[in-house]
């Protein structure tokens, strides 16, 4: 008995012990929760609080413009503040308040009269009526004589252009804090009391910008796509004048915007953009001298890699010259290409060139570019034709105007820069390759996919790019993503126009077709003819001279294939 | 079993009164204390007005407290010997809205009773943790460790999880889990179980990661980032943090936080009310509302701690872990440690069932400490 009863004890006193051990295991997690958030607390309400509360206190003290105007680069006005005042009632000292009611809603039609009554009706002792109200309707609100409702003053953020560019400027919410684009990026300085009275002049220009959205808008409706975007950009600076991306919004009512609206597909979204990319390919092969404008590449036959075949869609069936590569955009030749420059310098020239990482735009609304884990071969051959990698129009935009300007890289950039920010860009690749650059992109436009571009005159280069859009396993044949990239004037670049159609359904008179030869590119030429007057391009005469080197090339490997 | 006799239950009749004084009331009060922090951020959210929260909060609270002191003047026997009526009643009722939402009332998950709407699964809460502790209760500590002897709670936690699972309900389900698997891991299971389990759930993560869609991982991502989406699944995050750091040492001052005001946070007198807190009472009230916290659940701790019976014990831990998953992930979520999923603070809150989890839990406790040195025989 005394022994079973000692054995027992023992077992209670093990259970009792393990019982304990496991109790502070649980009391361990506990600290070092409740620590957690302890210091998580004083983190945010301490050190992250500083901006914050500096320009609550701000507006608070200073009611009157408390935000800095937004401009455009003339100086156009894009965002400004309006005083209003905002109706609010403290209903206990509301003394008839179905009067009250019948009275305000003669004046506030907008406004439900049993709603109303109920607010008025209630116990609280603040109710808003109405926020923001026209002069007018305050008057005749002060001319009832009622007591008990009072007008707390504010200030509305106005966009006096309506929908263009929205999504450049971004919006804020009822309190003037910035919550997209510019106004969220800006947040600060543009809300900085000492900076009030000084504009933010952005790099946009409303001219340019209309004619973008408006042209956009017009091959959307032709072509009954899902949606759009396209930019313009000063391949000299990387300054944007033009950024647009539909469908849009209206900033004034930004905060009821649907969320599609609300995505700007220029600078958040990232697609794989095809065809465009063999420029980098070319540029490429050219720069490291594992090609030049003699090589030749066999793209009779597809290329087969374990389950992956490359095949072209404007076959040629025969030995290519590299200029003919481009016109034609081969891919099979695209890919023999990259398969020389090999996979590392092609993944350290696209690091270079700012593919790899999301572009430093000034807006929140920038878009991570999807690039492969593993950078094998065949990732190598599908990016050497914009396939595989996936990144926004800003970023493509920043690299094309590098391969055309002489070869130096400006980050894309919304603010306009002053004659002494000119600085010099980064060098990414020679004068000599970018001239070549220059002849192959025009010779597209000339002779090759993208004829309906040209604007005579104006000597447009570019490139094609038609992707298909990825689905469910693999590639949807019918949804298009169909852009085009083109640079102006050919023998002095200044401004890219990049044009981008989401899903475009063929025409009659594109007999059908809807790659971004048949859709970005004849819009591209439109927005081009009317910006270029705007932006001071004088339409000059081509000298052929310029092409004959690349021609040669193409009438050589014609001659002798 | 013949040593039933040594435990007989050593007979410390308690009178009413005697309860009532050895209750500890301090204790009470910081839970009334917790209470009132709630209605008074429900009067700032509802505008400064008692209408249309704080008013019905405060009457629910009021019934639900009575209840609470009710359940700690029971003796514990008794509730030790409802823990598997208690498991099985709440089975049903998941059972009957269950079937009853199918059948036509669509997707009712709750049950009125009068001055509140009751969600099973919170019974459950409470239920599961009861049957767990009652099961392990039973067995010594060899036992405690066997495997096989694993599979009756497995299956306790597991039907109620599926159940509420299939509601859908995700958050509540994996809460009620921890609460079980809590209980199961103090009884004394084998610690690689818990090592092991841990080990296999970070090494699957990189396995789930590679099947996740591309917008699945983009939501991730926005959790570690919230500022790339700051109009869509960051915004609440971003607008929480910013309430959070804009409220200072001391905070705008009652009424005064622009959130309550301006309908800025969705869910505010929910999930978000914490941060309603911190913007209108600043650092000093956040940390405050976080010690009293603090303060409660140690007491739950302390009383597991002293309490000689395994049921007692095991119940008093197991309940306390539960609110305290309420609490931490909560108010991890609003600071924008955790990814937001719907968890409100009980009793800060508005609604009615995670105050009744609270109190129900504290009743409990409250109960277990009154009779902490009762010995209740293993077997019955």
């Amino acid at each position: 008995m005394t022994l079973t009863r000692v054995r027992v004890d023992g077992a209670r006193a093990t259970a009792m012990e393990r019982a304990r051990q496991r109790l502070v295991v649980i009391a361990v997690l506990f600290g070092g929760a409740f620590l957690l958030m302890g210091v998580r607390t004083l983190d945010l309400g301490l050190f992250r609080a500083v901006a914050e509360t500096h320009s609550l206190s701000a507006s608070a003290t200073v009611r009157a413009a408390s935000r800095a105007d937004i401009v455009d680069r003339n100086g156009v006005v894009l965002a400004t503040n309006l005083r209003t005042a905002s109706l609010y009632a403290d209903p206990k000292r509301i003394l008839d308040p179905e009067d009250a009611a019948a009275k305000l809603v003669r004046i506030l039609p907008d406004l439900a009269q049993a709603e109303l009554l109920e607010k008025l009706r209630s116990s609280r002792r603040f109710v808003w009526i109405k926020r923001k109200l026209s002069p007018r309707q305050m008057w005749a609100v002060n001319a009832l004589g009622l007591p008990g409702l009072a007008f707390q003053e504010e200030e509305e953020r106005v966009y006096p252009q309506g929908r263009l560019a929205a999504h450049v400027l971004g919006f804020t919410d009822p309190d003037g804090r910035g919550l997209a684009g510019v106004e969220h990026f800006f947040d600060s300085r543009l809300s900085d009391v000492t900076m009030v009275d000084e504009p933010l002049r952005l790099s946009v220009d409303v001219r340019v910008q209309h004619a973008l959205a408006d042209q956009i808008a017009q091959a959307i409706e032709r072509f009954s796509a899902k949606a759009g975007a396209g930019l313009v950009m000063d391949v000299r600076t990387g300054e944007l004048l033009a950024l647009a991306s539909l469908p849009d919004y209206d900033p004034n009512h930004g905060g009821g915007a649907p969320k599609d609206a609300l995505f700007n597909r220029a600078s958040q979204g990232v697609y794989e953009l095809g065809s465009t990319f063999k420029a980098f390919t070319i540029a490429m092969a050219l720069e490291t001298g594992v090609a030049d404008l003699s090589s030749r590449y066999d793209a009779s036959e597809p290329i087969r890699v374990s389950r992956f075949t490359i095949r072209d869609d404007h076959p040629q069936a025969r030995m290519l010259s590299l200029p003919e590569v481009f016109v034609h955009s081969s891919n099979i030749g695209a890919a023999k290409m990259a398969l020389d420059v090999g996979a590392q310098d092609q993944q350290a020239f696209l690091s270079r060139i700012g593919m790899l990482r999301p572009a430093a735009l000034e807006i929140s609304e920038v878009g991570h570019p999807l690039v492969p884990e593993r950078w094998r071969d065949i990732a190598t051959m599908t990016i050497s034709y914009g396939h595989g990698i996936a990144v926004s129009p800003v970023q493509l935009a920043t690299g094309l105007a590098a391969m055309v300007n002489g070869g130096d890289l400006f980050p894309a950039t919304l603010i306009r820069k002053n004659e002494d920010q000119m600085s010099s860009g980064k060098r990414v690749i020679s004068e000599n390759t970018s001239d070549i650059m220059r002849r192959l992109m025009r010779l597209v436009v000339r002779d090759g996919t993208a004829k309906s571009a040209d604007v005579p005159g104006y000597q447009v280069g570019g490139k094609t790019g038609t992707a298909e859009k990825p689905a469910a396993g693999g590639y949807a044949r019918k949804a298009l993503l169909s852009s085009f990239a083109g640079v102006f004037p050919m023998d002095d670049p200044r401004y890219l126009v990049f044009v981008l159609v989401d899903e475009p359904k063929g025409t009659k008179a594109t007999w059908n077709f809807a790659g971004g030869g048949w859709t970005a590119a004849p819009t591209v030429a439109k927005i081009i003819l009317r910006i270029a007057p705007i932006l001071g391009v004088e339409p000059q005469k081509e000298d052929d001279g310029l092409f004959q080197q690349a021609a040669y090339a193409i009438e050589d490997s014609r001659r002798h294939p | 079993m013949n040593d039933t006799s040594l435990f007989a239950p050593r007979r410390v009749k308690k009178t009413l009164p005697q309860k009532l004084m050895e209750l500890n009331w301090l204790f009470v009060l910081l839970l009334v204390a917790i209470a009132c922090v709630g209605f008074a951020m429900l009067y700032s959210v509802g505008g400064g007005s008692f209408d249309p929260w704080a008013r019905q909060q405060a009457i629910r609270f009021g019934a639900i407290f009575i209840l609470m002191l009710v359940i700690a003047l029971v003796d514990l026997r008794v509730w030790f010997q409802l823990a598997y009526p208690a498991y099985i009643g709440a089975l049903i009722l998941l059972l009957a809205v269950e079937f009853i939402g199918v059948v036509g009332m669509g997707g009712q998950r709750w049950l009125d009773i009068g001055f509140m709407r009751l969600q099973p699964s919170e019974l459950m809460k409470i239920a599961l943790v009861m049957a767990v502790a009652r099961y392990y209760h039973g067995l010594n500590v060899t036992q405690s460790s066997q495997i096989l002897r694993l599979i009756p709670p497995f299956l306790m936690v597991a039907i109620p999880m599926i159940l509420i699972m299939r509601q859908p309900d995700l958050g509540t389900s994996l809460l009620l889990a921890a609460g079980g698997v809590s209980v199961i891991f103090l009884a004394g299971a084998s610690k690689w179980l818990f090592i092991g389990g841990a080990a296999a759930t970070a090494g699957a993560i990189p396995l789930a990661w590679g099947f996740l869609h591309d917008y699945q991982k983009q939501r991730v991502l926005t959790f570690f980032n919230p500022e790339s989406d700051p109009l869509g699944a960051g915004y609440q995050i971003m607008q929480s943090k910013i309430a959070l750091g804009s409220g200072g040492m001391t905070g705008k001052g009652f009424l005064l936080g622009t959130q309550s005001h301006l309908n800025f946070l969705p869910e505010m007198k929910t999930d978000f009310i914490f941060t309603v807190l911190a913007e209108e009472f600043g650092l000093v009230g956040g940390l405050s509302v976080i010690g009293l916290y603090l303060l409660v659940l140690s007491y739950g701790m302390y009383v597991a701690a002293t309490c000689r019976n395994q049921f007692g014990r095991l119940l008093a831990a197991g309940l306390t872990f539960s609110l305290f998953l309420y609490v931490f992930i909560n108010v991890g979520m609003v600071m924008g440690l955790l990814p937001v999923v719907g968890v409100p603070l009980p009793m800060v809150s508005y609604g009615g069932s995670a105050m009744l989890t609270m109190l129900v839990a504290f009743g409990l406790i409250f109960s277990i400490s009154l009779n902490r040195k009762l010995a209740i025989p293993r077997g019955i």
